[in-house]
């Protein structure tokens, strides 16, 4: 003990005057430090040393030893991205992974914003909570259970939906194909995706909007503008910063792909429009076994999220925003 | 030098216990190692139940260490997702000493990678030493995928009992009250389905809208087998079917595209469930529809209403229709020769692997011998006298049913999880007149029918020795999927666009490995016999 404290004396005694030592500091943010261990030892364990097997996405399909006792794959080890690329089935999960992304970009990311618009203008204190808890409600299904809800009301003969649909409309052909046509059900998928997400989405939303000063809103009443205008000119701006940080994360996972999303909706009409680079890894890797063509897909995957991200995040700073990095 | 002596003596003798005992590592003593072994062997999982802790578990376990002094731990795996798990295993190295599957690809996939054992050189030592797996599986079994170049052998073929497959069933009691013959043609089946959904008022009175005159699910080549294959020319040779032998549905060979045209027909006249394609493998709505009455025909696995007790399809449909009510197996789909021919499978069943990190190979073998031995298969298959089964005065097995959480309850039928080696009865003398009795609440005559009719015409699929088929073992779980997408698209498609959707996505099919698979088939199959494939 006493050691320790000459030690740390000394070491205060050997730096320059003024100047902040190293004992001082761990000292003074030694806790903070300490907060930090598991974190680190978490990325370190399970974000960077499984980066080493990256090395599989070149070398031959082992997953017995390990990808550094592996020899390399053909074309230079490039053999399994060759193949990907040559694979008829690979193209058309990028093509369905990017569609179905770019679809919810377009039409699932503005419905928090504007469902947090809607409920920051409630008056009632009270409806707005309960509305609240019903928006979020749907976030803590999971898409097994989702599906099969689908499955009950949307199905082309058994479906609630159209039992209702043929009565009303007095033809027991008239069918809306929810599930079973390609355009259809793309529609379904973007639907439910908003349905569930959306409510919980908007939480980031109502916390920013509860950071903009009421004197602002106050300031613009009395200029005399009306509720649209308040919203256009106040609220938006004031979420700007908080729509362009979630915006940049979402293109950096432009061509991720969920997996229990379109696995549980999917049905045998509509693989075509449903497999995603997901499922393709799935069928490929756990099912048959192919672990370095699957690993070279994920790894393709990453690099081009990592662009988007970066693409995204200059784009954001050129036009005058923070940015996330 | 007393001293000196004593003490060469002692080493030597100290030695000399240490070479026996070097050597003696995998000597028996009447079957029994000198020391405890451990192995771990994989066992399949289907509902709720437990199967690690069944008395049949126990009997195993028990019989095992009493007869060999061999430790067996059972290691659980998803039969509805065995090759997920088992490849999930195999990856991490903890793969079961004795592992089972339906996907002989998944093992020639880790054998390629060096994850296997070569079982060849051990059932050399070893054959004598198991006379009850030999006897149950013979040679031609054993060695089925042995590579007749590199003569190694990375997995056992089990035996099926009873290779019955597919069969036709129809509710005989609609067929009554319509005053109905059952149909001998594939004419009058068609004419008996107008006729249900004709009269579904009559028949489901209130439930009218619900009428399905006949049901399928997505897998269609398996569903509808028995109609699919008669399109085919009878005249087929074992070597075609060979080479486009990978679809075990029989979708690629000459004349199946004639098979989903009809059914195509019927889906667009009406006479097929609407919705079957929407619901994924494992979704219980179609038999909730065939246990509601609402079905008046269907193909399926031979024995399918009569499987699960209780549960059964036959069970359901007499307590919510009334005891007249039956699906009944019945023959009428004719080939060109006239005959009700069904693809039957052959005498292999699950493949039984070591992987490469057993390291108690003849323990391993042993658990096989022991599971093959004719006294535990039939306790396997039996149950407890007085609890699972009643002996009838002719020796037949009657078996009882049980309630699911009865810890004697059958997972599976005839225990099929349990008896690794072996799919169906093996009872020996009592075989044949138990096997009626094998459905527990079901009338005799009815599963001894559906049997008959299974069998009627059966043909067997030739075996060919012949070098692992690569092409096979990278395509995953695709090509099916892709197989069972484009039947899909084409019995819902209009009957003007069939022909369209249908060649579009057997192309497809084609491009994507089948093709690949088909002439690497027909390449190994020429350079082995010298038979040149006739291209179609």
């Amino acid at each position: 003990m006493r050691s320790a404290k000459a030690a740390g004396n000394t070491a205060v005694n050997t730096k320059k005057p003024g100047g902040f030592s190293f004992g001082t500091y761990m000292r003074r943010y030694g806790t903070l430090y300490l907060l930090l261990v598991l974190p680190i030892a978490f990325f370190l364990l399970f974000r960077y040393t499984p980066m080493a097997y990256i090395l599989m996405a070149f070398k031959k399909n082992n997953i017995i030893k390990p990808p550094w006792q592996v020899d390399w794959a053909k074309n230079n080890g490039f053999e399994w991205f060759v193949k990907a690329f040559n694979d008829k089935l690979f193209i058309r999960a990028l093509g369905n992974t990017i569609k179905l992304n770019l679809l919810d970009l377009v039409c699932g990311f503005p419905a928090p914003i504007i469902m947090a618009l809607l409920l920051n203008e409630l008056a009632f204190r009270k409806f707005k909570r309960v509305t609240q808890t019903i928006l979020y409600l749907p976030h803590f299904l999971s898409w097994i259970i989702i599906s099969g809800l689908a499955l009950r009301l949307l199905a082309d003969n058994d479906g609630l939906v159209n039992i209702l649909y043929k009565r009303m409309s007095g033809d027991p052909n008239a069918v809306i194909p929810f599930l079973s046509k390609t355009n259809w059900w793309t529609g379904t998928y973007i639907a439910l995706g908003i349905w569930k997400e959306a409510g919980w989405g908007t939480i980031i939303y109502l916390a920013a909007l509860t950071g903009i000063s009421p004197e602002l809103y106050e300031a613009a009443a009395v200029d005399g503008a009306g509720r649209f205008r308040r919203i256009w000119h106040v609220t938006l701006p004031g979420l700007r910063p908080t729509i362009i940080v979630l915006l940049i994360m979402r293109l950096g996972s432009i061509l991720g792909s969920e997996f229990d999303r379109p696995l549980a909706l999917s049905n045998k009409l509509v693989t075509n429009a449903s497999t995603v680079i997901s499922i393709y890894v799935y069928q490929k890797g756990i099912q048959g076994g192919q672990y370095a063509l699957t690993t070279a897909v994920g790894l393709f995957q990453s690099v081009v999220g990592v662009i988007f991200l970066f693409g995204a995040n200059f784009l954001a700073k050129r036009f005058g925003e923070r940015g996330i990095m | 030098m007393k001293r000196i002596l004593a003490l060469i003596l002692t080493l030597a003798l100290v030695a000399s216990l240490g070479l026996v005992s070097a050597f003696a590592e995998d000597e028996l003593v009447d079957g029994r190692f000198a020391e405890t072994r451990h192995i771990t062997v994989e066992v399949f999982r289907r509902g709720d139940n437990d199967p690690t802790t069944t008395p049949f578990a126990d009997y195993i376990r028990e019989g095992m260490l009493e007869q060999h002094n061999v430790e067996v731990e059972f290691v659980i795996v998803g039969r509805w997702s065995e090759v997920d798990d088992l490849n999930n295993l195999l990856a991490a190295g903890n793969a079961p000493d004795v592992s089972y599957t339906y996907s002989y690809p998944t093992i020639l996939n880790y054998a390629d990678m060096g994850g296997m054992t070569d079982l060849a050189p051990y059932l050399e030592q070893y054959k004598d030493l198991l006379p009850n797996m030999y006897a149950l599986l013979g040679e031609d079994n054993v060695n089925w995928d042995k590579d007749p170049e590199t003569g190694t052998l990375w997995a056992i073929e089990t035996k099926l009992q009873n290779n019955a497959r597919i069969n036709t069933f129809i509710r005989k009691d609609w067929l009554d009250k319509l005053g109905l013959a059952m149909p001998t043609t594939k004419a009058e089946f068609e004419a008996c389905l107008v006729a249900f959904r004709d009269n579904a008022e009559l028949l489901l009175g209130a439930d009218a809208d619900r009428m399905v005159p006949y049901t399928t699910s997505q897998d269609i080549g398996w569903r509808n087998n028995n109609l699919i294959v008669s399109f085919v020319p009878n005249d087929l040779s074992d070597e075609e079917y060979y080479i486009h032998g990978y679809d075990d549905r029989q979708q690629t060979l000459p004349g199946a595209k004639e098979g989903v045209r009809l059914l195509n027909r019927w889906y667009n006249e009406g006479l097929v469930w609407k919705d079957f394609a929407l619901y994924g493998s494992g979704d219980t709505t179609e038999d909730d529809n065939l246990k509601a009455g609402f079905v008046g025909a269907f193909q399926h696995n031979y024995d399918y209403p009569y499987r699960n007790g209780d549960d059964s399809i036959d069970a359901n449909l007499k307590r919510n229709v009334g005891p007249e009510a039956a699906f009944v197996a019945v023959d009428c789909f004719e080939n060109d020769a006239g005959l009700y021919r069904k693809f039957l499978g052959s005498t292999v069943d699950r493949k039984v692997c070591f992987p490469s990190t057993n390291t108690e190979i003849l323990a391993s073998l042993l658990y096989l011998d022991f599971i093959s031995s004719p006294e535990t298969i039939l306790f396997l298959q039996t149950g407890k006298e007085g609890v699972n089964h009643d002996r009838a005065e002719n020796g037949a097995y009657i078996m009882k049913t049980l309630d699911p959480t009865d810890p004697y309850y059958f997972n599976s039928l005839n225990n099929i999880d349990y008896t690794m080696t072996c799919n169906g009865l093996y009872l020996g003398e009592y075989t044949d007149v138990s096997f009626g009795y094998s459905y527990t609440g079901v009338d005799p005559a009815l599963a001894e029918t559906a049997y008959a009719v299974a069998m009627n015409d059966g043909r067997v699929p030739g075996h060919f020795i012949l070098p692992a088929i690569e092409a096979e073992v990278t395509v995953g779980s695709t090509l099916s999927t892709e197989r069972d997408t484009f039947l899909n698209q084409a019995v819902t498609a209009s009957i003007e666009d069939f022909d369209a959707v249908y060649d579009e996505g057997l192309a497809n099919y084609m491009s994507i490995g089948g093709e690949a698979i088909m002439n690497e088939r027909a390449e190994k199959l020429e350079a082995a016999t010298g038979y040149v494939h006739q291209d179609d």
